[in-house]
């Protein structure tokens, strides 16, 4: 099992935040419900992880951005994170690999590829080579063999966790951005705020997805390892994994919500895990209308508010009752998002679909806030 | 049919009468100095416009008159179950009782509502509390609005009611009371000003127990249901904040202005209490703080019996 927490792909790209990674913890144990598809997931991790910050590091992993995710992904040009999520369902090794669990997409991604690569020689020059190279090293592994082990563990030392930490440092952002930015034919989004170097911090994701069949709640329950299933009490089975940390509502229409992950990525890829989970109990599992449908963010601004001045000239967007809760409720109309602001200085954001959003949030209140600075 | 309004609180019974005021206080004491006493003394008072060292009396009377108006409301709200012939009070006979007084009714809701809304938002945040709420199972998700709602549909006949809920006018109180805060924040320093947002947080419905305790409906047949029992914290919350702005209003009337014209007549309308030394020692003598003194309240209360109090039943 791919050893490494997930790497953060396509947001890093734009996000000249890009954070210092911390070495990920090696997963020595692993969690014995996912130790049977280890090895299968090895690959599907390699196969994400590549396109990953490697390129300083190993040139081995210089970023196989699976182009046909951007291309897909043709709603959002210019949000970079948002085409993210199709990342995952990746790259062609997916069919190559016995996969075949996942038609639908797969096959999709397959007839895309030839268009892609096209991309890939046009945009980009440097991380030409390696890329091109990527694909076939692993899809001839099939074997699951060392070199998906040594993959994984080069992945340790380059992917730790949590791609989402704020770090402003410039170094870091323009050596990767480089090799990735002229990837994506996005417009950059530029998250750091411009009048101060606080970028929120994603803490939790909620999305779903539709498996597409119908399930066997109790069969689930019965064979999967840490699912908890009371019927008495809630018409789901509650299901966990550790890595992306996260936790899943499986319904027995099929449908499933899944929460608690950092990022997008990680979202799509804790809710594959689930699905994989699903499908090798013997159900049809599908991976249909993903969609995040909450995102919620937090940072701290760094002084104290008086929250008394802001709720008086804000009269309309805000509600401060501290014997309610200690927060001033702030709900921004554009975009719309409803902002928790403490006296501590503490912002929490939330109701966003996309991460966009959340900064866009934080950059029109963080002139507001500062107005109300409490000296 | 009963009729609702009629003068349930006598405030006679405080004027003029400290050492009654004592008893009650005492036989309570125990209850107040760990949950409400604290709560009006120290903070609770102070964040809603008293000084920063409220005076102990003042404490004790307010607690008072907080816990007869309850009481009183708490009966009524009895006799309304009876008449339905329910077992707990409702929110609805809350509701019910206060469906004269419009200002205050539509207050109310506005906490009901920001209620609801507040439990939704943090629900979203954190994903343990999404999966209680999945668990809980029942929709909970404006679950306050919905039962203000169903209410107010049922027994709106004129139509006035349930145009409060489109109603977005300025709540004037409210507004002062925003304004009043706002005013005394500005100039305190991040040390004071911690310790003021600390003590606004303060309220009845933290300490629910100690609440329910303090309220003492175990000699009533008919007790109020959880959601009841928010209402009626919420309730002994405005009522301190309403006797505190009334104060506030009469201390400045006490003070005689350079130039005004009814200078005289304003002092004249304001009785010295002078029944016991106690009184007389802290109204005769400007207190070393400016906080409220226990005649500032019971002249607010002698002057404004009408507006005081959840129920306050005319217009």
């Amino acid at each position: 099992m791919a050893s490494a927490p997930w790497p953060e792909r396509v947001p890093r790209l734009l996000a000249p935040r890009l954070p210092s990674y911390p070495p990920p913890p090696p997963t020595v144990g692993l969690p014995s419900m996912e130790q049977e598809e280890a090895y299968l997931e090895l690959y599907l991790d390699q196969c994400a992880a590549q396109d990953g910050l490697a390129p300083p590091r190993s040139p081995l992993f210089s970023p196989v951005v699976p182009y046909d995710m951007y291309i897909l992904n043709a709603s959002n040009p210019d949000t970079a994170f948002n085409s993210n999520p199709e990342v995952k369902e990746t790259s062609g090794d997916f069919s190559s690999v016995d996969l075949s669990f996942l038609p639908d997409e797969v096959t999709q991604e397959n007839k895309d590829q030839p268009v892609i690569s096209k991309h890939e020689t046009e945009e980009n020059s440097e991380s030409q080579s390696p890329q091109s190279r990527l694909p076939s090293p692993s899809e001839q592994d099939v074997g699951l063999g060392l070199n998906s082990s040594s993959l994984s563990n080069s992945h340790s030392q380059l992917h730790p966790g949590d791609t989402d930490s704020v770090q402003p440092s410039p170094e870091k952002p323009n050596s990767d951005s480089l090799s990735l930015a002229s990837i994506t034919p996005m417009t950059p989004m530029t998250p750091i705020s411009e009048c101060c170097g606080i970028v929120p911090q994603l803490q939790n994701i909620v999305s779903t997805v539709n498996l597409a069949c119908k399930l066997d709640l109790k069969k689930i329950a019965l064979h999967a390892k840490n699912a908890e299933y009371n019927p008495k009490r809630f018409a789901a089975v509650i299901m966990r994994i550790r890595e992306p940390r996260t936790t899943a509502l499986i319904f027995s229409s099929g449908k499933m919500v899944c929460t608690g992950a950092k990022s997008e990525e990680q979202s799509r890829l804790a809710a594959r895990k689930y699905a994989r989970v699903v499908q090798k109990l013997g159900f049809p599992a599908r991976f249909l209308d993903f969609k995040i449908q909450n995102m919620v963010g937090s940072c701290d601004v760094r002084f104290p508010i008086r929250l008394e001045g802001l709720v008086l000239t804000h009269q309309q967007f805000s509600s401060y009752e501290p014997e309610l809760f200690p927060g001033l409720i702030y709900r921004m109309v554009k975009p719309r998002i409803v902002l928790l602001i403490f006296v501590s200085g503490k912002v929490v954001l939330t109701g966003a679909k996309e991460r966009s959003e959340i900064y866009e949030a934080f950059e029109n209140i963080y002139p507001i806030l500062k107005g109300f600075k409490k000296a | 049919m009963v009729v609702f309004g009629t003068t349930f609180f006598n405030f006679d019974s405080f004027i003029g009468k400290t050492d009654t005021i004592e008893v009650i206080g005492k036989s309570v004491f125990p209850y107040c100095y760990h949950s409400i006493l604290p709560l009006l003394n120290d903070s609770g008072r102070y964040s809603l416009g008293d000084a920063r060292r409220p005076l102990h009396e003042t404490a004790v009377l307010v607690e008072d008159v907080v816990h007869t108006q309850l009481i009183n409301l708490l009966q009524q709200a009895a006799e309304v179950s009876q008449l339905r012939g329910a077992r707990v009070i409702t929110p609805e006979d809350l509701l019910f009782l206060m469906r004269k007084d419009k200002k205050k009714l539509r207050r109310l809701l506005k906490y009901m509502f920001i209620r609801d809304y507040k439990s939704k938002i943090v629900k979203g945040i954190d994903e343990d509390d999404l999966l209680e709420d999945k668990l809980s199972g029942s929709n909970n998700a404006n679950k306050r609005q919905k039962i203000a709602q169903d209410f107010l549909n049922s027994i709106d006949q004129t139509g006035e009611l349930l145009a409060m809920f489109e109603d977005d006018e300025i709540d004037e109180v409210k507004q002062e009371r925003m304004e009043r805060a706002e005013r005394q924040t500005r100039i305190m320093d991040s040390a004071q000003y911690a310790e003021f947002c600390e003590s606004r947080q303060l309220s009845f419905s933290k300490k629910a127990s100690k609440f329910r305790d303090w309220l003492d409906c175990s000699s009533m047949e008919i007790k109020p249901n959880v959601v009841a029992m928010e209402i009626l914290a919420y309730l002994a919350y405005e009522t301190v904040a309403q006797l505190v702005d009334l104060a506030l209003l009469v201390r400045q009337d006490m003070v005689t202005k350079a130039g005004d014209p009814f200078s005289h007549a304003i002092s004249a309308t304001f009785i010295q209490y002078h029944n016991s030394a106690e009184s007389t020692a802290a109204c005769g003598v400007e207190a070393h703080s400016d906080a409220i003194q226990p005649c500032h309240i019971r002249e607010a209360i002698r002057r404004y019996s009408h507006r005081i109090g959840p129920l306050s039943p005319f217009t």
